[in-house]
């Protein structure tokens, strides 16, 4: 027993002094930010192209000489888009490495932080997530995209004008799925639409067709779709059960594969707007191998922001606090970085587009803003 | 209307569990093991499919490929791990808990060289829609796994009951002291009874992933809605099993009529609880 | 230095679900992969009571191990009735369907978005803001719950415990109520996962279901089993170390996308090799 005990004693000492050397930071004229990312787990693909996002924007502005003679590091953490995880990471980052801003995504996990963020007065920069609770969460968490609520406001008033307004609501069972089905019960019958029916889908299952034909059952004009994994399961199985009804979504929709499959022929959706130049487009493939995908050139988007301030702040000579770093955004107000955008509010509004899939290609038919 | 086509496609998915479970009961009837890393057999037989379609080799091989493979590993599971747990007289939570590791092995190993992300199989004729009169439209890969389903359980069927190996596996589950005495060697049936049970699993493992795409961490619950169908349709009674699991996913389907579908499998394993509560020995316990 | 503290935190959590499933699973034999269940409505229990300012931490936390205790009770019932191998199926139905609540029944539990800002624990009116306060709180739970356990244990009901897992026939020879003795150590095990679970809303300050999951309880298991059964050694010792394990994963390089499949790899390999080699765990005894 007492063996016993000295190696209990000996192997939390040693988990203890791995913890340890693995968080210790040094100290130079570095400016540190940080991002707490899915790295790992089933969000990683888009966790892993956040991250690019951020690190292209940063590796450049290094390149060019940091920000007035400061080199820029981000320090990523894995949250595997768990909320548990994403608190340990934020404690990390904040009392130990005292840093003014923390990048976050995923809605559960910049909800969680959120109450932290105004208590510790840490600047979170979201450019990932959209439930619209992450709105009015803390006034230190920003959204440099629009949430879901603004998005459908948009699809809403869009399918009213073409005459659909008898509706069923196809979502996923999780926070993003549901923050959408709440959107669509909410603002879709404020343009004269009603909904006649809604049905859930657990995530990552993807035998769709029971739900699509109860929907179906209810012979809606349009199908309003909030589900984040499965897009061309459900395409697919739409086509197969021979439906007519118009399928309608938002961002979520912007799936290659399921654009470019015939089944998705004639579904229509809002679009964040976000543009890459060419030339920026072609950088980052040569140095990744892949093309810049959406939350790339959000990230991307969001750490030009992030840079525009800390230039202010450090051009003023006021320290780089959460603090300062929050008063300097609103104080700036608009920026221009991949695309204009402007914050009123914690969230900023950004140009938004409508778009219909055609001939394997997502293809816009309207323009709109996020307002 | 709407009930005849959730009906169709209840029994559509309800064949492809079937014979999850009755490879299910064919183990645990034989064993007495609670095989759960049968949902990674399960998982692995329809991403090595996808595998070999990619190498480029024809539908059949590929299939058959991997339906070897899963072979193999349900005899190496057997031979390895229960055996040799077995033999230092392990006890059943000891042998249930490696069970679930290896389940957890199986799936991340997947996870680690396929990805977490859904992987849709490329074969087109697979989506080809037939119409069966009414407003009924199944794909052809819906057909083939009632087709295929039905096949494997009247195989199991003949094999169980009509030849020697089938008989002697079926001498050993209801009998293993005796089995041993009369040099029918339990332990060699045991690792038969995995190969085959593995092969099996492997037919839904395909089938149903060629319709929905494959993913990981998606045995689990097929598995535990399989193994409901076996305790309910009696433990060893394979046509008990298979019946069941149709009619289980066929409420789940149907329920949808009365229930909003987020709440079908909490249904599902409700009833099943209290069931276990009320009369634990079965539907059909007869055929113990 | 906040961020050891989160650690240490955690930790402390997880070591009370620690014993609560090394009494069940250890100690009265029951398997149970269902433990994150019960740790979860203690969770949301208290955050219930806080979020609403309808009572103070002390009173909320009371209740969430009272309801625990029911809840544990009730859900072991059925491993008295039936089998061993029945009880698995059940228990796996038990959790699944836990989650399915967590998940749909969004009036109670903010579904699957979960419940942010859950106030910080209070002691006697005064509550407990900064992390290192709530650290002790943690500790403090942690240290009484080994207590408990570790006095149970000496004590003649654990002297019973250990006699029916040795020969439960003798026992119940012997004109002792194996079902009684039973149930008491699957209500003492609701108590301790209630309690984590309070401790754990506070702390975290957000609940959602995903913490709760069947994964969750399978991480348990692998802590009980890592650390060792029946001891309370091992059930300090496998939370301890396996939270560390994300940490030294970092250390090894291998890519991003294949981490989190990787770790719960070694979790798997984690009890195949203990269940193949060493049975007793760490620091345990003989399952």
């Amino acid at each position: 027993m007492r063996q016993t005990a000295r190696f209990a004693i000996a192997a939390i000492a040693l988990a203890c002094s791995v913890v340890t050397a693995s968080t210790s930071a040094s100290a130079d004229d570095t400016i540190r930010f940080g991002a707490i990312l899915p790295l790992t787990g089933p969000g990683a693909v888009i966790g892993t192209e956040q991250m690019r996002g951020i690190q292209f924007a940063t590796d450049k502005a290094n390149a060019a000489g940091g920000v007035r003679g400061h080199k820029i590091e981000v320090v990523f953490e894995d949250n595997q888009a768990k909320p548990d995880q994403s608190i340990l990471s934020f404690n990390k980052l904040a009392d130990l490495q005292k840093m003014p801003l923390i990048f976050t995504a995923y809605s559960g996990p910049s909800l969680a932080m959120a109450p932290l963020a105004t208590r510790k007065k840490v600047l979170l920069i979201n450019a990932g997530a959209q439930a619209d609770k992450l709105a009015t969460a803390s006034p230190y968490l920003v959204n440099t995209l629009p949430t879901i609520g603004d998005e459908v406001k948009a699809i809403s008033r869009y399918l009213a004008g073409q005459g659909k307004k008898q509706a069923a609501i196809l979502y996923e069972n999780d926070a993003a799925g549901i923050a959408g089905r709440d959107d669509y019960v909410k603002y879709f019958p404020e343009t004269g639409g009603t909904i006649l029916a809604q049905e859930p889908t657990a995530f990552g299952q993807t035998d769709y067709r029971p739900a699509l034909l109860k929907l179906a059952d209810a012979k809606p004009q349009v199908m309003l779709v909030s589900i984040t994994a499965g897009l061309l399961q459900m395409a697919q199985q739409y086509k197969q059960l021979g439906l007519k009804f118009t399928v309608a979504g938002t961002t979520f929709f912007s799936d290659p594969d399921t654009i470019a499959d015939p089944s998705s022929e004639g579904f229509v959706h809002t679009q964040v707007r976000i543009d890459a130049p060419p030339a920026l487009d072609a950088e980052f493939k040569k140095k990744y191998g892949v093309p810049m995908e959406f939350f790339v050139k959000q990230y991307y988007n969001a750490m030009q922001i992030v840079l525009t301030i800390t230039d202010h702040l450090l051009a003023e000579g006021k320290p780089l606090t959460g603090e300062n770093m929050h008063d300097e955004l609103f104080k700036i107000g608009k920026f221009q970085g991949l695309i204009p955008l402007e914050f009123k509010t914690n969230t900023a509004t950004v140009p938004l587009d409508i778009n219909e899939m055609k001939g394997g290609k997502d293809v816009t038919i309207k323009q709109v803003s996020s307002e | 209307m709407l009930a005849l086509q959730l009906a169709c496609n209840g029994i559509v998915t309800g064949c492809a569990l079937g014979v999850v479970a009755i490879s299910f009961s064919f183990i645990y009837a034989t064993t007495k093991l609670f095989h759960v890393a049968h949902a990674g057999v399960y998982t692995l037989g329809g991403y090595l499919a996808w595998a070999m379609l990619r190498q480029g080799l024809p539908t059949p091989i590929a299939f058959l490929v991997s339906i070897a493979c899963c072979t193999v590993l349900g005899a190496l599971i057997q031979w390895q791990l229960y055996a040799r747990l077995e033999r230092r007289r392990a006890t059943h939570l000891v042998v249930l808990i490696a069970s679930l590791g290896a389940l957890a092995v199986i799936q991340n190993i997947i996870a680690a060289v396929f990805t977490a992300n859904i992987l849709l199989f490329d074969l087109p004729w697979g989506s080809r829609v037939i119409h069966l009169g009414g407003d009924v439209r199944l794909t052809m890969t819906q057909l083939l796994t009632v087709a295929a389903s039905l096949l494997a359980y009247a195989a199991l069927m003949l094999f169980s009951h009509g030849t020697i190996l089938g008989k002697q596996i079926r001498a050993v589950a209801s009998n293993p002291f005796l089995a041993e005495i009369t040099r029918l060697r339990p332990r060699r049936t045991h690792i038969y009874v995995m190969a085959i049970a593995s092969a099996l699993v492997c037919l839904p493992g395909i089938l149903t992933p060629l319709d929905l795409g494959l993913q990981p961490y998606n045995g689990i619950t097929p598995l535990l809605t399989a193994t409901i169908a076996m305790i309910a349709g009696g433990v060893g009674s394979i046509t008990g099993a298979f019946v069941l699991a149709v009619v289980i996913t066929e409420l789940q389907n149907l329920s949808l009529l009365v229930i909003p579908g987020e709440w079908s499998i909490g249904v599902t394993f409700f009833i099943f609880v209290i069931f276990m509560l009320f009369r634990p020995t079965g539907l059909f316990a007869a055929a113990r | 230095m906040d961020f050891w503290f989160s650690y240490v935190a955690l930790a402390s959590i997880y070591v009370l679900l620690g014993l609560s499933t090394n009494l069940l699973v250890g100690i009265a034999g029951i398997f149970s992969v269902s433990q994150a269940a019960v740790f979860g409505v203690g969770a949301y229990i208290v955050a219930f009571f806080l979020m609403n300012d309808i009572l103070s931490f002390l009173p909320a936390l009371a209740i969430a191990a009272a309801g625990c205790i029911a809840l544990n009770v009730l859900v072991t019932l059925p491993a008295l009735r039936v089998s061993g191998d029945y009880f698995v199926v059940t228990s796996f139905g038990i959790q699944l369907l836990a989650t399915a609540i967590f998940t749909n029944w969004t009036a109670g539990t903010g579904g699957a978005n979960g419940l942010p800002g859950i106030p910080p624990a209070d002691l006697f009116g005064k509550a407990l803001e900064d992390t290192s306060s709530m650290v002790m709180l943690c500790v403090g739970g942690m240290i009484l719950g080994g207590l408990v356990f570790w006095l149970v244990m000496r004590a003649p009901f654990g002297r019973l415990l250990r006699a029916i897992r040795e020969d439960e026939l003798a026992v119940a020879a012997t004109g002792k109520s194996v079902l009684r003795a039973k149930v008491s150590a699957a209500a003492l095990a609701g108590a301790f996962a209630g309690t984590a679970g309070g401790l754990y809303a506070t702390f975290l300050s957000f609940i959602d279901p995903s913490s709760f999951d069947l994964d969750s309880s399978i991480l348990l298991l692998t802590m009980v089993v890592v650390g060792g059964a029946r001891t309370l050694a091992g059930s300090v010792l496998g939370p301890f170390l396996l939270l560390a394990l994300p940490q030294i994963l970092t250390l090894i390089d291998i890519p991003t996308t294949i981490a989190a499949a990787m770790r719960q790899l070694i979790y798997g390999v984690l009890l195949i090799a203990f269940m193949l080699f060493r049975p007793q765990g760490l620091a345990g005894e003989r399952l």
